[in-house]
């Protein structure tokens, strides 16, 4: 191990997109198939010290399996600059066409910047349309209640939680046969709120949906965008 | 064809569904219409534990090296996407395609172990594909077996068209371009590519065209060819020199972690102790070992093409491999620079081992396991376990000095012999390991000791010196446990030892015979699947297949078989000999050690089979 301490780095951002087959890859096999993928593109790494020296690779916010998404983000540390569009290569070069590198560029700011993110939810309803008025009326409540697994101490226990406020914004819009919703919400580690809370909410307060049974594949969720805590794209 | 899009609703509902999706980096995606033949690689077991396996890893590379055969994945369904796949009648597809595998050309069926055997016949369920070999349809694939159950594959016979007897590499590179060049030319049928199979490809076992008789008392009479150009006894094939064999450059990366989620290396094969109770130890045989060039440029290959930050070499016991320091030294030119490990499970702790793990701190010994198999060195003499006390206990110092807190040790219950006293030997074994760190200067101990004692129960293997013996009856093995419970006192000592029940089904399979075919049968239609796993495995339900097909399993286990018997397996001709075999055998009960083969050649047979060596004569 000929790591000098404290070697210099310089963090290289790639933003990339997984959807089709690797939405059903896990948040944890994501991150482990990464590893492997930026050793094989051959990088110069700066690793960890330590008895087991790893690359150090950080991620944006995780995506649950079954969501897809536009907007990944993955920082590498790197000892030396390589030319950004080589690194685009380097990395297509080295994952399958459901997952590809769109963006990448030198960046000093950190994941925890990134206060809100976008998606599309896309609900497949057979007579979609009556389903609307209630989700629009179930959105603009107040207060929206999901029951949460907590922890109280060190039991695990349900909560009822509100999660208006992580919702920052949602506009739902009939395309065709299909009801979508646009909502920006919150990124935010200490108040993340997963998309499929959303769906849940709409499962449980909105006849229609609770009628049709909603099966968990017939709704469609992609992660479009990110954003910083004013709302400008974050980078 | 099912799609991912049609799978989806699926998917989305099932416990890892990375294991269905396929499209990872590196499988091989051919264009069907270009190809002759579609060959299935199934693995009866899930995806995480057939990914690791090496042998398929091999073959999925020599096939599709071929331009005219695609060769695509096929794993079992984990219980929840099997009942799914039953509830929406989606038939078993292929990982790369999706395609379905009754559209293939030939499935081949790794038989790893026997349990395995209900997943296969669900596996072809699953698929559609008639059950019996008889019954299948011209069109229907061939269904082809191989790996170390096929050494006495009886019990699944009538379910296979053909079984691989040997490695695979060349024999079914064989196979697939008799078919191809018979269903050119027009020539081909199934009876007759089966027939023109066996006739002429060493290491081809066709079960149907052999007749089995039985005599009067039940064991076998014979085992005759029904014509005259079939073998009459079939010989083990062997890659002769394993440098020039094919090895892959490139591995399937898996999305979701798998077993053994690393580069693994083959640097041998077979095994030069001859320990009587070991399957592996001789149907492996000869001994034939990779150059530390070919390996080390395998290995960095691989590595490119993974990134895969651990390489584990793997044998059957690492330290004999007669050029380990060279390939270590070879090897520990880049990797280390390379942030690359390396690890060497059954590695015997010596001093060479001591002097590697000083030299590079990325040398993983793997969890410190030690099998010394038997509790006594009587006992150890007559299994040919040619480990001391002393030498465990110099390898366990070495571990504890070298910080190694936790050291795991391997037994087996009811070997041929055994008497409480070895019972009692193994408690005694492991309270030693325990002294032997106390021995220790206090500051070389390490922190938080551990012993885990792990106890298997013995089963009888063909083409072993034991393979004639009784199993140990149930309720011996039982008493014999729960007295070494008895025997273990210290706190320190974690007990753990193998369900006989499971034990005393695997003894029935392995020296089984063609009359358990309807038993697997019935125990598939009673829903056994993945009994591999403990939550699959359901011994009531094997002893209410067994009485429903009237067979009595402790014909397979408790009663012995006559030395003079036929055995099922001898149709399979191994290299080891008979003579050899009874030989070891008389010696063990004489407590009667036999060297090593790097000491001396003890004449097993396998050395007929030729093949580059260096041991044998
Ligand atoms: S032929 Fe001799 S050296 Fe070779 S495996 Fe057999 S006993 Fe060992």
């Amino acid at each position: 191990m000929v790591q000098v301490k404290n070697l210099p780095y310089l963090t290289l951002r790639f933003k990339f997109y997984k959807k089709g087959a690797l939405q059903y890859i896990s948040h944890l096999d994501l991150v482990r198939t990464m590893h492997k993928i930026v050793v094989r593109a051959g990088f110069p790494l700066w690793y960890t010290e330590g008895f087991n020296p790893k690359p150090k690779l950080i991620f944006g916010a995780p995506l649950s399996i079954g969501c897809e998404s536009d907007c990944e983000f993955l920082d590498v540390r790197m000892v030396e600059r390589v030319n950004e569009a080589e690194a685009i290569a380097a990395l297509n070069r080295n994952m399958t066409a459901d997952m590809q590198v769109t963006e990448a560029y030198y960046t000093e700011t950190k994941f925890s910047d990134m206060a809100y993110l976008g998606y599309i939810f896309r609900f497949s309803l057979l007579d979609g349309t009556k389903a609307l008025p209630a989700i629009v009326a179930c959105l603009e409540k107040d207060r929206i209640l999901i029951e949460k697994m907590g922890k109280s101490g060190k039991d695990k226990v349900m909560k009822t939680v509100d999660i208006k406020p992580q919702i920052r914004s949602a506009e739902v819009y009939a395309e065709g046969e299909e009801i979508c919703i646009r909502a920006i919400l919150s990124a935010d580690p200490a108040s993340f709120l997963n998309p499929e809370h959303l769906v849940s909410v709409l499962k449980s307060e909105c006849g229609i949906l609770r009628e049709q049974n909603l099966a968990r594949e017939s709704y469609f969720i992609l992660r479009t965008d990110a954003y910083t805590k004013d709302l400008s794209p974050f980078r | 064809m099912t799609s991912l899009k049609q799978l989806s609703s699926i998917l989305k509902s099932v416990q890892k569904p990375g294991r269905y999706i396929g499209g990872e980096m590196h499988s091989i995606v051919k264009d069907k219409s270009e190809v002759s033949l579609r060959f299935g690689l199934c693995f009866p077991d899930v995806y995480e534990i057939g990914m690791s396996n090496l042998g398929s890893r091999l073959l999925y590379h020599t096939l599709n090296s071929d331009p005219g055969i695609w060769c695509e994945r096929v794993y079992a369904p984990a219980q929840d996407m099997k009942a799914q796949m039953e509830k929406h009648a989606i038939p078993l597809t292929a990982i790369e395609s999706g395609e379905d595998v009754k559209e293939f050309d030939i499935l081949g069926f790794s038989l790893h172990y026997e349990l395995c055997y209900t997943t296969v016949l669900s596996m072809l369920k699953l698929a559609g594909i008639p059950l019996l070999s008889k019954d299948r349809a011209e069109d229907a694939p061939i269904i082809l077996g191989g790996g170390p159950c096929a050494y006495n594959s009886e019990p699944m016979a009538d379910y296979f068209d053909l079984m691989n007897i040997g490695e695979g590499e060349e024999l079914l590179t064989d196979i697939c371009h008799l078919y191809m060049q018979m269903k050119k030319d027009g020539s081909y049928s199934r009876a007759a590519f089966l027939r023109r199979a066996a006739a002429e490809i060493e290491g081809v076992y066709v079960p149907s065209l052999y007749e089995i008789t039985y005599k009067e008392d039940g064991t076998i009479a014979a085992c005759t060819p029904k014509y005259p150009d079939v073998p009459a006894r079939v010989k083990k094939r062997i890659v002769k020199d394993l440098d020039k064999a094919p090895y892959p450059d490139k591995l399937v990366m898996p999305y979701i972690e798998t077993v053994h989620d690393r580069i693994t290396l083959e640097i041998y094969r077979g095994c030069i102790r001859g320990c009587r109770f070991c399957q592996a130890g001789m149907i492996y045989r000869p001994i034939r070992e990779k150059s530390p060039e070919t390996l080390c440029k395998a290995a960095k290959c691989l590595f490119e093409n993974t990134g895969y930050e651990e390489i584990s070499l793997i044998s059957l016991s690492t330290s004999d491999y007669s050029r380990l320091r060279e390939l270590t030294d070879l090897l520990l030119e880049w990797t280390d620079d390379a942030h690359v490990s390396l690890s060497l499970p059954s590695l015997r702790l010596d001093s060479f081992s001591e002097e590697l793990m000083q030299k590079i701190s990325s040398v993983r010994t793997g969890g410190l396991t030690f099998a010394p198999e038997a509790g006594t060195q009587r006992l150890r003499d007559v299994i040919n376990k040619n480990v001391s006390e002393e030498d465990l206990l110099r390898s366990v110092r070495i571990a504890f000095r070298g910080g190694k807190s936790s050291v795991k040790l391997y037994f087996m219950n009811g070997l041929p012999t055994e008497t409480y006293e070895d019972i009692e030997g193994i408690a005694h074994t492991a309270k030693r390991v325990i002294d032997a760190n106390y021995e220790l200067p206090r500051e070389e101990r390490p922190a938080g000791l551990g012993v885990t004692v792990s106890v298997a129960c013995f089963v009888p293997k063909p083409f072993t010196a034991f393979q004639w013996e009784k199993q140990d009856s149930f309720e011996s093995l039982i008493k014999k446990q729960s007295y070494l419970r008895s025997c273990i006192t210290d706190r320190r000592i974690k007990y753990n030892y193998h369900e006989a029940k499971v034990s005393f089904i695997e003894a029935v399979l392995t020296r089984g015979d063609r009359r358990l075919a309807p038993v697997i049968a019935a125990a598939v239609a009673d829903g056994a699947y993945l009994d591999a796993w403990d939550e699959g495995f359901d011994f009531d339900r094997w002893m209410r297949a067994f009485a429903a097909c009237g067979v009595d399993p402790a014909y397979y286990t408790t009663r012995g078989f006559g030395l003079d018997e036929v055995l099922p397996w001898d149709v399979i001709d191994c290299g080891i000999t008979k003579q050899f075999l009874l030989r070891e055998r008389e010696k063990a009960y004489k407590g009667e050690t036999t060297p090593a083969c790097s000491e001396h050649c003890s004449g097993c047979g396998a050395s007929a089979l030729g093949g580059k060596t260096r041991w044998c004569k």
